[in-house]
């Protein structure tokens, strides 16, 4: 489960395989300035600080330009990340406006960290009988 | 007369294949020629070859038609084009599929507008010996006909004296700084050439850009029926159903998989050259663009392809 860091507050978001950064997002509760949603506006670019991920759709020139396709640019409703990546907004930050799916991503956080820690259990008793 | 009406958009698009489910079976225009990395689409109540082209690669729009009634109204607008300062080049038969010789020029505002008398005619999809309303078996919601397209340019009044010395149109609204309109700065306007309240419009911004492309549809019902099958079909809605205070249309802004805006828009009242222009001025801007919310977001100026 890949998840994204939104700095400078530190949230983390837990998002589906294959989900965008911005489907991740507002299904977490978060808003943000956005726009056509399908690639073409440019309105919702934001910076990737750490991580990688890639477009899920061919992206125009005119939307992401060479520059930005090598700078962390990360066109957030096309982006998918490959495994967890932290994200910077530009110019403002992110809005909880609904604090119901907020629990949600929560939730999802308490899985995780007991997944980790059944992971590590696992890896050190495996470790013990070796 | 010059020109009958804007007869086609030509649309970039990042990926056909999901523009085709978008524009036939969400919108439910019918094709009616396909080529790699090419569509070409008409609607039900439209009788030439096309309206709608899409290309694959970019977003956006490449260019906009517009059909004349004579051969010789080519020659005429050619002439007030070049004395309007434009540099004209003429296109072949062929250039575009199934549309005849006409005229090609760039506007002020960087997009390119062609000229041409005439298209392949298919007919309507009922015909025109004892038609009937409409088409039984129409797929999504259906639209009749493309409508108009408001483009964005850094000179709107410049754009308007364009569109009424090379095609005759006539302005029917405006936002304007100032009522008087010399002293007065264009914000936007809303143009015609016959009795359709606007073809093209054009609001100040960047150079060459769409901001969208219409089609039209008969009331608020069919409006309504069209964002019901909009959330279906997981359309993004940019705003809508409202109505605009500038044409009174009835409208929904929406995304095209590519990310350009389309429209669907119903009504609007019956232009005509000698009525008076409404004047909108900045202070009441968001109730003649979003009558309803009368609060303008900020995607209406700052999300275009």
């Amino acid at each position: 489960m890949p998840t994204v860091t939104i700095e400078p507050s530190g949230e983390v978001i837990y998002l589906e395989p294959d989900e965008t950064v911005l489907s991740g997002l507002y299904k977490a509760g978060y808003a943000y300035t956005i726009g056509c949603r399908r690639g073409g506006c440019a309105i919702c670019k934001v910076d990737c600080r750490a991580g990688e991920f890639h477009y899920n759709r061919p992206i125009a020139d005119t939307v992401i330009n060479e520059t930005e396709r090598a700078d962390g640019t990360c066109l957030s409703c096309r982006a998918v990340p490959d495994g967890d990546i932290t994200i910077e907004m530009r110019g403002e930050n992110v809005r909880l406006v609904n604090p119901f799916l907020r629990q949600i991503n929560e939730k999802a956080r308490l899985r995780a960290e007991a997944k980790q820690a059944a992971d590590a259990e696992r890896l050190t008793s495996t470790t013990t009988k070796e | 007369m010059a020109v009958m009406r804007m007869g086609y958009v030509h649309a970039r698009v990042t990926d056909l294949a999901e523009a085709k489910e978008h524009y036939a079976n969400t919108l439910g225009l019918y094709e009616t020629h396909s080529e790699p990395g090419k569509v070409f689409y008409k609607g039900w109540d439209e009788w030439d070859h096309h309206s709608v082209v899409l290309e694959e690669g970019g977003v956006g729009v490449a260019k906009f038609g517009f059909k004349v009634e004579y051969e010789s109204d080519i020659d005429a607008i050619e002439k007030k084009a070049q004395d309007f300062g434009l540099t004209v080049e003429r296109m072949s038969a062929g250039d575009n599929l199934e549309v005849s010789d006409g005229i090609r020029f760039t506007s002020p505002s960087e997009h390119v507008f062609e000229v041409y008398h005439s298209q392949k005619v298919i007919g309507t999809e009922v015909g025109t010996h004892n038609p009937d309303a409409f088409p039984r078996h129409l797929v999504g919601v259906g639209v009749p006909a493309l409508d108009h397209a408001l483009i964005l340019a850094e000179n709107v009044r410049k754009m308007e004296d364009m569109f009424k010395a090379v095609f005759d149109f006539f302005p029917t609204e405006r936002v304007q700084t100032d009522l008087n309109d010399d002293d007065a700065h264009f914000i936007a306007s809303w143009m015609t050439c016959n009795n359709q309240i606007h073809q093209i419009a054009v609001l100040e911004g960047e150079q060459s850009k769409l901001h969208h492309f219409a089609f039209k549809l008969d009331n608020w019902d069919q409006v309504g029926r069209a964002a019901d099958l909009f959330s279906m079909d997981d359309v993004p809605i940019d705003i809508g159903p409202t109505r605009h205070g500038i044409t009174r249309g009835q409208t929904i802004y929406f995304f095209d998989p590519a990310g350009n805006r389309n429209e669907v828009f119903a009504g609007g009242y019956p232009a005509y050259r000698d009525r008076p222009i409404n004047k909108w001025t900045p202070d009441a801007i968001a109730k003649g663009i979003f009558y309803h919310a009368r609060e303008l977001n900020e995607r209406f100026t700052t999300v275009y392809t």
